[in-house]
């Protein structure tokens, strides 16, 4: 599994990972779209904003979220 | 002055191992550059069924020499916005670098279909544009540099998603055999 920016969030991350990604084939692709993992996620995504934060990338993020790639797109559901 | 970029692939996996791969696709030997990738919000869209993801993926020493001088940090910072509807099995990704985006932003556009004429296989188209606002000369190099890298770089994280997709297959393979772990590549 891949690393997370937070040294410390490494654990948390592939907690969250496995549950996602068995939760995403098992469930999600097999039509039941009810989230599973958002507890472990919470703590995960606390985690790595937290390092966001102190590797000063914080701002650049916000900035870069503000523009939704796909507000303009009808084509995925089609 | 704005280059582009386009390409058309198939992949002979499924649309459900291609995008699982998509998640899984770091680390691979194809992307040691690739230090950390995050989630930093995701959620299915309750109107449309869709599931909507932000990364945050860090990359380290994607210079050339020559843009070494004016580049002080060499960590990357790219996010990667995606977008799955299991419905109509589309998924679509969008990546840009929001660091050094003002020597040159980077935006990839990525589109995974079921090839239409195999259900097996997957379809992936690759949109790319770069835009450099540099100057000092130096913007048609850039660009022309950011075109040529992003040919080779996309060739790398073909053979990266190929690994993955691999590997998934063993692993499901053996699954059948002894209950095995898919997910932890």
């Amino acid at each position: 599994m891949s690393q997370s920016i937070g040294v410390n969030c490494n654990e948390l991350k592939k907690e969250y990972d496995a549950c996602f990604n068995r939760w995403y084939s098992e469930k999600f692709l097999k039509g039941d779209p009810k989230p599973e993992c958002e507890e472990l996620f919470k703590k995960y995504r606390d985690c790595v904003l937290i390092a966001v934060k102190q590797k000063q990338i914080d701002k650049l993020l916000v900035e870069a979220r503000k523009d939704d790639p796909f507000s303009s797109i009808t084509e995925v559901n089609k | 002055m704005v280059k582009l970029f386009q390409h058309t692939f198939k992949y002979e996996y499924n649309w459900d191992s291609v995008t699982l791969a998509f998640w899984l696709r770091y680390p691979n030997p194809f992307a040691s550059h690739v230090e950390s990738v995050d989630v930093i919000d995701r959620y299915v869209d309750p109107k449309t069924g869709s599931l909507r993801t932000t990364r945050l993926i860090m990359k380290r020493g994607v210079l050339p020499k020559w843009g070494q001088g004016f580049i002080k940090n060499p960590e990357a910072y790219i996010i990667e916005e995606s977008i799955i509807n299991p419905k109509t099995q589309t998924m679509i990704t969008r990546t840009k670098n929001i660091t050094h985006a003002r020597v040159m932003q980077v935006e990839e556009w990525q589109t995974f279909r079921v090839d239409p004429n195999n259900r097996e296989f997957t379809q992936v188209k690759t949109e790319a544009k770069f835009v450099s606002k540099f100057g000092w000369g130096l913007t048609e190099k850039l660009e022309g540099f950011g075109l040529k890298r992003f040919t080779d770089s996309s060739l790398k994280s073909r053979k990266g998603m190929s690994y993955i997709l691999e590997r998934i297959r063993e692993k499901q393979l053996l699954r059948g055999r002894k209950l095995m772990n898919v997910y932890s590549i």
